[in-house]
């Protein structure tokens, strides 16, 4: 798998997009594509990325809340209400099937994601910690993007690395 | 066995407080890790010991230290105990008692709830413990201080950059 993720809204499904998916909206009308693609470098103007475990191919249809704050009005990472949404995130009894914080820069917070699934998935998601941060949209995601990522062991809410989104990656081994 | 300072830990397998199984070297996640057992919710001496590991918790949180806390409960007591607490650590159950006896940590003279005795293992990422701590009797767990020194030691010998780089 490559070492970046990116992740984008798009109209149609990108060709050049290593999978994709159809959105719908909590209503069930049509919302456009959420497209990704693992490669080093920036596919797209509006890619933000993600912590790359969270593409799976053969992932089943979720519900997904998705924040993605104006990059002009980005806080930083560091911004107390982006800890204390990661802290709600590990306190969570019952964790989300995945969730990835978005960047664009090392030292900015461009977003969240964050998938559940099962009967109560789209009541759970008006919960996200992350909405307290930017306002979530929440949508219906088609099968074949996005699988399922072990909660993070917590209580670590730091990043392993400015370049990495929150809960991903480590540190290199010795 | 017995498990003491050097030994390598069992990478043992177990239901988390959400019901997911978990392994210990996941858990781990490439950094040093902390791993308490302790008898059960009911016990005064674990909530004591738990509610110090709760203040801990703001200082791993941002010191790349993952925490892990095993007990005979299960996953549904496990999630309440938890969440009671306030803790942002993985909890594991191990109601069945599977791991108790391999890794000789069953408390035998409490023969009602047969649990395991209270311990602290501080350990690297590839678990190799660094410290072991009895906590049969209370004062025998770490202090935070002994468990910062601890980890201290920990980071030293594993983060390449310990001594910031030129």
């Amino acid at each position: 798998m490559s070492e970046r993720c990116w992740l984008a809204l798009a109209s149609e499904a990108p060709p050049t997009a290593d999978a994709a998916a159809r959105l719908r909206s909590a209503d069930g009308e049509p919302a456009g594509w959420l497209a990704a693609w693992l490669r080093a470098s920036k596919p797209v103007r509006e890619a933000r990325r993600a912590d790359p475990r969270i593409i799976d191919s053969d992932g089943a249809a979720a519900a997904i809340s998705l924040i993605l704050p104006d990059r002009a009005a980005l806080p930083i990472f560091d911004d107390p209400a982006v800890q204390g949404a990661r802290r709600a995130v590990l306190a969570d009894p019952e964790p989300a099937d995945l969730v990835t914080t978005l960047l664009i820069d090392a030292s900015h917070f461009a977003g969240s994601l964050t998938a559940r699934r099962g009967p109560d998935a789209l009541a759970r998601l008006r919960d996200d910690p992350f909405r307290h941060v930017s306002a979530a949209t929440l949508l219906f995601v088609d099968p074949a993007l996005l699988g399922r990522v072990a909660p993070p062991p917590g209580p670590v809410i730091e990043r392993h690395g400015s370049d990495v989104p929150w809960p991903g990656g480590r540190f290199p081994a010795l | 066995m017995s498990i003491h300072a050097q030994d390598t830990f069992p990478d043992l397998i177990a239901l988390d407080h959400a019901g997911r199984s978990r392994s210990l070297s996941e858990l781990a996640a490439g950094d040093p890790l902390v791993l308490t057992t302790f008898r059960g919710f009911w016990c005064p001496k674990e909530q004591a010991f738990m509610r110090r590991l709760v203040a801990f918790q703001d200082e791993a949180e941002v010191a790349y230290t993952s925490v892990v806390s095993l007990s005979v409960d299960p996953v549904e007591v496990t999630a309440a105990f938890r969440a009671g607490l306030g803790a942002r650590w993985t909890f594991l159950a191990d109601p069945e008692r599977e791991h108790l006896d391999a890794l000789d940590l069953r408390e035998h003279t409490d023969t009602v709830h047969h649990p395991y005795r209270p311990a602290v293992f501080v350990l690297t990422p590839d678990l190799v413990v660094h410290s072991a701590y009895n906590g049969y009797w209370y004062w025998g767990r770490p202090g935070l201080d002994e468990l910062r020194a601890d980890l201290r030691e920990v980071t030293r010998a594993i983060r390449a950059d310990w001594n910031v780089p030129a």
